[in-house]
C-alpha cells in the first residue's frame, strides 16, 4: 500500500503540470530581459542595475533583476538562470560567478533559443554567447602599473597582492599590471606576486598585515586588484604608519578609498563603469534580438583616479555611480 | 510502524508541497493580471486569453526536480541520523569535500569510475569519522560535527590548494552533466536520470528504515538509547555504521553537485547542511529522534526548491525569498505539531 504513494505523487505532478510542448517565446511583443548579477548585496551591482534599468526604460523592454544569495553560490546562480529559461524570457544578461561552472547552463539556454550576453566576467567557452560586455581588465592593470611606475620614478621594490585564484577579471588585472611593469619599468623589482588576499575584508587585512610584517621597511609600492583588497592593504599600511610613504595603487571605488585619495594615502585608483556596463549589456542584447549584428567584445572603459584629478566631472561620476535600490 | 502510519507521516509534507505549488500558481496568475491590466492597460479578457503559466509546466517541474536532487540525496542521510537521535552539521562541507576529491582525481587524469568511487567513499569516510568520534569521545553529535565541519572545509581547501579544482571539460564525460540537465536525454525518460536515481534511492532508504531490522534499530536508538542498549543493540558500533551510511549519501550528493558545477569548490557546500536539516524537518522528522520519513525529506527538499523557483517566476526579490522559506519552515513544523496533538 505504501508504494502507491509514489505513483500517486507523480500523477499529481503530471496533472498539475501538463506538458504544453514548446511554449511560444513571448506572449506579446514586449521584450523581457533577465539581468543576473553575481550577488545582490554589493553597491557595485546596484550600479549595474541602475544602468540596466535605465536602458530598459529607454528601449521599452522589461528588466527582471535577480541574483544568487551570495557571491560564492555557484549552484544558486545556475538555478536562477535555469528558472529564467523556464520562464521563457527573451534573453539573459549574465555576470558569471565562475568561468567553468556556468558554461553548461548558458549552453542549455541557447538550446532553448534564449541568447545570453555576458557582462563583467567571462566564461571559458564563449561559443554560446552573443557578446561580452566588460572592463578591459588588462588595460586597467596596465594603467595602474603606469601610474605606480611614474610616481616611483621608475625604480624601487613593488608588491602585488592578488585577489583569489580562478577569478578571471582580477587575474587579468594582475597580469596586465605585471606585463607593463616588466616592459615599461625594468628597474622596478617585484618582490612578491604570489600571495592571495581571499574573498573577505578580514582575510585581505590579515594577508596585508602578514606581507608588511615580512617586507615592512623594504617596499616602495603596492598594487591591489580590487576594492576590499585595496581597503585591507590601506588599513594595514595605516596601522604601521606607512600610509603615504609606501605608494599604493588600487582598483574600484568606495567612500573610504575616495577619502584616502583626498589625503594622499592612496596614490591611484582604477575605476570601472558599472552603470555603463549594465546599460551596454542590455542594449547589446536588445540589438541582437532585433536582428542586428553586435561586436563579440565590448569594452566599457577604465579610468585612473588620482589625488590630482578628483574634481573632474568624469571621475566624480565614476566615484559616485548611480545606484538602484529596489 | 504500520503502513497507515507511514502514509500519515507523508501527508503533512505532501499537503505542504501542494500548498506552495498552489500559492505560486495563483500568485503568478494574479501578478500576470496585474501587469496586463493595470500596467499595460489591456482588458482582463485579453490578458486571460493570452495567458500562459510558466510555473505550471512540465519543463518547470523538471527544472525544480533537478535543483532539488543534490540536497534531497544528502537529506536522506540527514533524516537517518535525525531518526537515530543524531545530527550532522559537517554534511555540507563533507559534500563539497567529496566533490573536490572527485574533481581532483579527474584532474589527475584518472578514469571517471575511480573518481566517482573516490567521491562516494570520501563522503562515507567523513561520516564514519564523525561516528567514531561521537562513539569514543562520548560528546554530543552537535559539538563533534561542528568541529569536523570546519575540519572538512580546511581539508578540502588543502586538496584544492585554496582554489577551485577545474578538471579539463573534455575529461568530464557527457553523461555526467546530462544526469542533472533539465531536459532528459534520452527524452523517453520523462525526468532526468539523476532525478530517477534520487527517487529510487529514497524508496530504498524508506524500505530500509521501515521494513528491516537495521531500520527498527535506528528508530529504537533514536527513541530511547538506554532501552536500545538493554535490548541488546551495540549502540556505539551501530552509530558508526549509521553515520557512515549517512556519509555515503552525502558522497552521492557530492557526485550530483559536481555533475551540475563541473568544478570542485571547497566552499560550495557551506550552508547546505542547514537545508538538509530543514528538508528532514519539513518532511516530518523530529529533532528529538525516533521519528522521520525519507519520502517526507524528499518532499521537504522539494518545497524549498519550489519556493526558490516560484520567487523568480513571480519576481520576488531575494530578501523576501529568504524570509518566506523561514516562515514556511516554522509554519510547517507548527502545523505538524498541532495535527499530532489532536490525534
Amino acid at each position: 500500500m505504501r508504494l502507491h504513494i509514489i505513483p500517486a505523487l507523480m500523477l499529481l505532478i503530471a496533472l498539475g503540470c501538463a506538458d504544453r510542448g514548446q511554449p511560444s517565446p513571448k506572449s506579446h511583443d514586449r521584450l523581457v530581459i533577465a539581468v543576473v548579477p553575481k550577488a545582490t548585496t554589493f553597491d557595485y551591482w546596484k550600479s549595474v542595475h541602475a544602468g540596466a534599468a535605465k536602458a530598459g526604460k529607454e528601449l521599452g523592454v522589461e528588466i527582471l533583476w535577480k541574483g544568487p544569495l551570495s557571491e560564492s553560490d555557484r549552484e544558486g546562480q545556475i538555478n536562477v538562470v535555469q528558472d529564467f529559461v523556464t520562464r521563457r524570457v527573451s534573453g539573459i544578461c549574465l555576470a558569471p560567478l565562475d568561468s567553468q561552472a556556468l558554461v553548461g547552463v548558458v549552453h542549455e539556454a541557447k538550446a532553448e533559443g534564449i541568447p545570453t550576453v555576458l557582462y563583467d566576467s567571462g566564461l571559458e567557452s564563449s561559443a554560446d554567447v552573443v557578446s561580452s560586455v566588460a572592463t578591459d581588465n588588462r588595460a586597467g592593470g596596465a594603467l595602474a602599473a603606469q601610474r605606480l611606475g611614474e610616481i616611483l620614478g621608475g625604480k624601487g621594490r613593488v608588491i602585488v597582492l592578488r585577489y583569489a585564484p580562478g577569478s578571471q577579471s582580477t587575474e587579468h588585472r594582475e597580469s596586465g599590471f605585471l606585463e607593463t611593469m616588466h616592459t615599461g619599468f625594468p628597474a622596478i623589482e617585484i618582490v612578491s606576486d604570489t600571495e592571495y588576499a581571499g574573498a573577505t575584508a578580514e582575510s585581505a587585512l590579515d594577508k596585508s598585515q602578514q606581507l608588511l610584517e615580512k617586507f615592512g621597511g623594504q617596499v616602495d609600492g603596492i598594487f591591489t586588484p580590487c576594492e576590499h583588497v585595496t581597503e585591507g592593504m590601506l588599513r594595514a599600511l595605516q596601522e604601521r604608519e606607512l600610509a603615504g610613504k609606501v605608494k599604493l595603487v588600487g582598483f574600484d571605488a568606495s567612500p573610504r578609498l575616495e577619502r584616502a585619495l583626498l589625503d594622499k594615502t592612496l596614490n591611484g585608483l582604477v575605476l570601472q563603469d558599472p552603470v555603463r556596463m549594465g546599460d551596454l549589456a542590455v542594449r547589446t542584447l536588445v540589438a541582437h534580438l532585433k536582428g542586428q549584428t553586435v561586436e563579440p567584445r565590448i569594452s566599457t572603459g577604465e579610468t585612473l583616479a588620482t589625488p590630482e584629478n578628483l574634481d573632474t566631472p568624469h571621475v566624480k561620476t565614476l566615484l559616485h555611480p548611480e545606484q538602484l535600490a529596489e | 510502524m504500520t503502513t497507515r502510519q507511514a502514509i500519515g507521516e507523508v501527508a503533512g509534507p505532501l499537503l505542504g508541497l501542494a500548498a506552495v505549488v498552489a500559492f505560486f500558481a495563483a500568485s503568478e496568475l494574479g501578478w500576470g493580471l496585474y501587469k496586463g491590466c493595470v500596467r499595460e492597460g489591456r482588458s482582463a479578457q485579453a490578458v486571460f486569453s493570452g495567458y500562459e503559466s510558466r510555473f505550471c509546466t512540465a519543463q518547470n517541474a523538471r527544472t525544480v526536480l533537478v535543483q532539488t536532487a543534490t540536497v534531497a540525496a544528502a537529506s536522506l542521510g540527514m533524516t537517518l541520523l535525525i531518526v537515530s537521535g543524531g545530527i550532522d552539521l559537517s554534511a555540507g562541507t563533507a559534500l563539497s569535500l567529496s566533490a573536490t576529491v572527485l574533481a581532483y582525481v579527474l584532474k589527475l587524469g584518472q578514469p571517471v569510475g575511480l573518481a566517482l568511487l573516490a567521491c562516494v567513499l570520501t563522503g562515507a569516510l567523513a561520516g564514519a569519522v564523525n561516528g567514531a568520534l561521537i562513539r569514543t569521545l562520548k560528546v554530543a553529535p552537535f559539538v563533534v560535527t561542528l568541529g569536523t565541519m570546519t575540519f572538512y572545509l580546511g581539508l578540502a581547501k588543502l586538496i584544492a590548494s585554496e582554489t577551485t579544482v577545474r578538471p579539463p571539460l573534455e575529461r568530464i564525460p557527457d553523461w555526467l552533466p546530462a544526469l542533472v540537465a533539465p531536459r532528459p536525454r534520452p527524452t523517453w525518460l520523462i525526468l532526468p536520470a539523476g532525478v530517477w536515481f534520487v527517487l529510487g534511492l529514497t524508496l530504498v532508504m524508506e524500505i530500509l528504515l521501515r521494513r528491516t531490522v537495521f531500520g527498527r534499530h535506528v528508530v529504537a536508538v533514536g527513541s530511547n538509547e538506554t532501552a536500545a542498549h538493554l535490548s541488546g543493540i551495540h549502540v556505539g558500533r551501530f552509530k558508526v555504521t549509521v553515520y557512515a551510511l549517512a556519509g555515503l549519501l552525502v558522497g552521492v550528493a557530492g557526485v550530483l553537485q559536481f555533475a551540475r558545477l563541473s568544478i570542485g569548490n571547497p566552499t560550495s557546500g557551506l550552508g547546505l547542511e542547514l537545508r538538509m536539516i530543514a528538508a528532514a524537518v519539513l518532511g516530518g522528522a523530529s529533532l528529538r529522534g525516533g521519528r522521520g520519513s525519507m519520502l517526507g525529506a524528499l518532499l521537504g527538499a522539494g518545497i524549498m526548491s519550489v519556493i526558490a523557483s516560484g520567487c523568480t517566476m513571480i519576481e520576488l526579490r531575494n530578501p523576501i525569498q529568504d524570509m518566506i522559506i523561514g516562515v514556511i519552515l516554522i509554519a510547517t513544523v507548527l502545523l505538524d505539531h498541532l495535527r499530532r496533538a489532536r490525534r
